[in-house]
C-alpha cells in the first residue's frame, strides 16, 4: 500500500481512497484545489503540513501507524481534530443513518417485529454513542487542554489542584471497544440474520454508510488511544515530578 | 431452514384404493418420502423412521398409531397427525382431509402441516448453536447474569463464559442486546418472554 506525502496531488490521493473525503474536510479543505500538492494547500490554508500527511496517511492505510511520531503533534491540535470528527458525526453521518434506516425499513411494514427490533437496537447504539461524544466534550477534552495549560504556565497550578484534586486520565478511559461491537452486531445481524424479504437496494445503502461510519470511527479510536491518550499520561507525570 | 425433504408422510388406511389415491395426488407436491401402511400398529415395522413426520389416518388407525409413536417409537422429532374422513357425515375436530376434498385442497392442508414444522418456534430453528449454548442464550436474554446461568445449569462460572465466548464466534454478535436480536430472530426466545425496551 503506497503511503502519500508532502508531494502528493491532493487530487490524485482522492482519486485513490476517496473515503479520505471527509477527512480533509475536517482538516480545513474543500474540494476546488486543482493540480495542488498537500503542501502548496496546508500553506495556503495554514494548516500543520505534517499533521494533515500523517493523518490521511494512518486513515488511508490501516497498519501505518507512527506512535513515536504522532506523539509529537500538540495535545490541542489532536482535540481540534477530534472535535471536528465528533461534528461529522452528530451533523451528517447519524443523521443520515437516520435517514437511510427508516428507508429501509419503512419499505417493508408487515415486518414489524423485525423492523422495532432493529430500530430499537439502532436507536439504543445511538443514545450511547452521542453520550460517549457529550462526555469527552464536557468532561475529558477540558481536563485535558486545561492539564496542557497547567504545565505551561506552572502559576495556574494551585487552581487546577483545587478543580482536579486526583488528578487522571483513567478516571475518564471509556471502553471504545464496546460501541465498535455494537455497530459489528448491527452489521451481522443485517447481513447474516435478518429475513431477506427487505428491499435490497436501500438495505445496502443503510450498510454501506454503517461501513463508512465504522471505518471512521475506527481511526478516530485509534488516534484517541493510542495518541490522545498516551500524551495525557505523559503530561500527567510531568505534572507529578514537579509537585 | 429444514427443507421438506427430510419431512416423512405416512398414510394409513385398510382400502388400497384410498392408499393408491392419497399416494398419487401428493407425491407430485411433497419432497419427503410417502410410507403407506394398511393398519397402524404397523408403523412398528419403521423403527428408522426420525426427523419429523406426518401420519394421516382413518380415526380407528390413528389411534393405534398415536399410541405406539408417543410410547414406543423413539421419535426424534416432531410428529403430527391427520385424520383421514371417509364417512361424508360426520366432521372431525382435528386436522383433517376428506374424502371428498379436491386434490389440490388436500396438497394445501397436508403442505400446510409439512411448512409449519419448521416455522414451530423454539423447536426448530436453523442456528448452529448446540443445545446447551442455547440454553446459556436464553438465560442470557433474560438477563441473567454468568454467576446466574452458572447456578441454573449446575455448571461453573468459567464454563459459562466459554460458552458464551463461543456463541459470539459462531453467530458474530458480542454483545448482549444483539445476541437478544439473534434469539429473538431464530425462534429461540419469544419476544413476548423478554422485555425489549431494557434488554435490547
Amino acid at each position: 500500500m503506497e503511503l502519500f506525502n508532502e508531494n502528493s496531488k491532493l487530487a490524485s490521493v482522492i482519486h485513490k481512497d476517496h473515503s479520505l473525503l471527509p477527512v480533509i474536510n475536517r482538516l480545513g479543505v474543500k474540494l476546488g484545489f486543482g493540480d495542488k500538492t498537500i503542501r502548496n494547500i496546508c500553506e495556503e490554508r495554514e494548516i500543520d503540513l505534517n499533521f494533515f500527511v500523517e493523518i490521511i496517511n494512518v486513515f488511508h492505510y490501516e497498519a501505518y501507524f507512527p506512535e513515536k511520531r504522532l506523539l509529537d503533534f500538540s495535545v490541542s491540535m489532536v482535540i481540534e481534530y477530534l472535535v471536528k470528527t465528533h461534528r461529522y458525526y452528530i451533523d451528517y453521518l447519524i443523521p443520515e443513518n437516520d435517514r437511510l434506516i427508516e428507508l429501509f425499513l419503512s419499505a417493508n411494514p408487515e415486518q414489524s417485529t423485525e423492523n422495532d427490533l432493529v430500530r430499537k437496537f439502532y436507536t439504543k447504539f445511538k443514545e450511547e454513542f452521542v453520550i460517549h461524544i457529550d462526555f469527552e466534550e464536557s468532561v475529558m477534552f477540558p481536563y485535558v487542554l486545561e492539564l496542557n495549560q497547567v504545565i505551561e504556565n506552572p502559576l495556574s497550578r494551585p487552581n487546577f489542584r483545587q478543580k482536579y484534586p486526583d488528578f487522571s486520565i483513567s478516571g475518564f478511559e471509556k471502553e471504545h471497544s464496546a460501541m465498535d461491537d455494537k455497530m459489528d452486531d448491527l452489521k451481522n445481524i443485517i447481513i447474516k440474520y435478518l429475513p431477506p424479504n427487505y428491499d435490497q437496494n436501500r438495505g445496502n445503502a443503510f450498510l454501506s454508510n454503517l461501513f463508512m461510519f465504522e471505518k471512521d470511527l475506527k481511526n478516530h479510536s485509534r488516534i484517541e488511544d493510542h495518541i490522545l491518550l498516551p500524551k495525557v499520561k505523559q503530561l500527567e507525570m510531568i505534572l507529578q515530578s514537579h509537585e | 431452514m429444514n427443507s421438506n425433504l427430510n419431512k416423512s408422510i405416512v398414510l394409513i388406511s385398510p382400502l388400497d384404493v384410498v392408499l393408491t389415491g392419497l399416494f398419487e395426488i401428493l407425491k407430485g407436491s411433497v419432497a419427503g418420502e410417502i410410507i403407506q401402511l394398511r393398519r397402524g400398529d404397523e408403523i412398528i415395522d419403521y423403527p428408522e423412521l426420525t426427523g419429523n413426520f406426518l401420519v394421516i389416518a382413518v380415526p380407528e388407525e390413528l389411534e393405534k398409531s398415536t399410541t405406539l409413536i408417543r410410547h414406543i417409537l423413539p421419535v426424534t422429532g416432531s410428529v403430527q397427525f391427520m385424520a383421514l374422513n371417509l364417512d361424508l357425515n360426520s366432521a372431525l375436530s382435528t386436522p383433517s382431509i376428506s374424502i371428498n376434498d379436491s386434490a389440490a385442497l388436500i396438497c394445501y392442508k397436508v403442505n400446510e402441516i409439512l411448512n409449519s414444522f419448521s416455522t414451530n418456534p423454539g423447536k426448530e430453528t436453523d442456528t448452529e448453536l448446540t443445545r446447551r449454548e442455547i440454553e446459556v442464550l436464553q438465560l442470557l436474554t433474560k438477563g441473567y447474569s454468568n454467576k446466574e446461568i452458572a447456578d441454573q445449569l449446575f455448571v461453573s462460572t468459567h464454563t459459562v463464559i466459554s460458552h458464551r465466548k463461543n456463541i459470539s464466534e459462531k453467530t458474530g454478535i458480542k454483545s448482549a442486546s444483539g445476541l437478544t436480536m439473534y434469539a429473538i430472530l431464530k425462534n429461540i426466545i419469544d419476544v413476548t418472554d423478554i422485555n425489549p425496551d431494557e434488554l435490547i
